[in-house]
């Protein structure tokens, strides 16, 4: 997954910083956190977009299957 | 539809009528939800209850009625549509398409592409759920969903996923209805935020705004709009920021008859655009026409051959461009 090997290299940008004064440290912490959150949400809207992307169709065909009259599986698939 | 009655007139039209607009379910379920009444409008003169007026029509909805006459699913080519139902609220769909479609090209010559596709499609209607999804072959799918959280809440989300990268399109809407006023908010891809307010400002007429901002373009845009309609006219008027100037009017001349007319100024291109066209619903077929001022006459048939066989012609003339689209095509289920 591309987004993954993006993750590894935030620990070692943290910890170059340790010299800096805390003001400067507290800001990168969040800075940091920002980048994080915002590369978190952008792998989870990946994500979530392949699996509406192969799921919404089956959930719609889940879901109708199960409402009453239940449907048949011969009904699903024939043609008539 | 189907009686058997061989009166010499129409019938007379019932006394008190509601207005109850034709369900915006077009063929291949263009719409995504039934069009809700617009509140009754007493025949007697009575003081006019300004706590009391009815709710609006939503504020893409204003155009419904002219949209729905003057802007027929025109297509080139062969379609047909077969939609099976399972169940109450399940249904199949599979949709065959062969045909020319329209590439919007820079230069003035139209660029036609022959295409053919299968479209798959499953549709799941509740009361309170809507789901309708289509998958083409080329693995497109087309995705709506509408959820009603709560009584007055409803979530609507519209989506067209790809398998290219960044070509997928999404949009999120939270419509809020009150008693007699709606409100909208919008979020969409590529950072689109939206937002419209809709309100009754007399039983007759409701006014509303919009504003919409796309972050990746820095671009954001105002509009206002109104609509009047009564029992037998429908008028609106729709000015935006972007520089169009947009309205109509629709006049209902009987239960069978509505004409409709239309005119778009767009002030950054500089073009004008105004078209007339006609709406027979008839027993058995449902025609309608229209006529540009570009030159355009078009025409869109739906006859009924029997209980949910539809047969559908399409045609659309431009002398102009010499471009000439004719089309043909069944609609089996409902």
């Amino acid at each position: 997954m591309a987004s993954r090997p993006s993750l590894k290299p935030k620990p070692k940008g943290k910890g170059a910083r340790k010299g800096s004064p805390p003001a400067d440290e507290e800001q990168s912490k969040a800075a940091a956190t920002m980048q994080f959150v915002k590369e978190w949400t952008t792998w989870t809207m990946k994500k979530s977009k392949v699996a509406a992307h192969y799921g919404f169709i089956p959930l719609i065909i889940v879901l109708g299957m199960t409402t009453e009259p239940k449907p048949t599986l011969f009904q699903l698939l024939s043609p008539v | 539809m189907g009686s058997a009655a061989s009166a010499a007139a129409p019938p007379p039209p019932p006394p008190a009528q509601p207005q109850m607009a034709a369900p915006s379910y077009g063929l291949g379920l263009a719409g995504i939800l039934p069009s809700k009444p617009e509140g009754d409008d007493k025949k007697e003169v009575e003081k006019v209850d300004y706590l009391n007026l009815p709710c609006p029509v939503p504020f893409e909805e204003i155009q419904r009625e002219a949209l729905m006459s003057l802007k027929p699913e025109l297509f080139e080519g062969l379609r047909f549509d077969f939609t099976k139902g399972l169940n109450q609220k399940f249904s199949l769909s599979h949709s065959v398409f062969m045909g020319s479609l329209e590439v919007p090209s820079q230069s003035s010559e139209t660029i036609k592409v022959p295409t053919a596709h299968y479209e798959f499609g499953a549709n799941f209607l509740d009361p309170k759920l809507i789901l309708v999804g289509r998958v083409m072959t080329d693995g497109r799918l087309n995705a709506r969903v509408k959820c009603d959280l709560t009584d007055d809440l409803t979530l609507k989300i519209n989506a067209q996923l790809t398998h290219e990268p960044h070509y997928s399109q999404g949009m999120f809407n939270f419509d809020y209805k009150g008693t007699d006023y709606r409100a909208q908010f919008q979020i969409g891809n590529n950072a689109f935020y939206g937002a419209n307010y809709m309100q009754s400002v007399t039983p007759n007429l409701s006014m509303g705004t919009e504003i919409f901002w796309l972050g990746h373009q820095r671009k954001s845009g105002i509009g206002f709009a109104s609509r009047y309609n009564t029992d037998k006219m429908v008028g609106t008027l729709q000015v935006a920021s972007t520089g169009i100037v947009a309205l109509s009017y629709v006049q209902k001349v009987s239960e069978k008859v509505s004409l409709a007319s239309d005119f778009m100024y767009n002030h950054m291109s500089k073009d004008v655009t105004s078209s007339f066209g006609y709406d027979y619903m008839l027993r058995q077929c449902r025609l309608r026409g229209k006529i540009d001022s570009n030159g355009v006459v078009a025409a869109y048939l739906e006859e009924r051959l029997n209980m949910g066989v539809n047969f559908l012609l399409s045609a659309e003339l431009d002398h102009s461009k010499k471009n000439y689209k004719f089309g043909f095509g069944m609609t089996i289920g409902e």
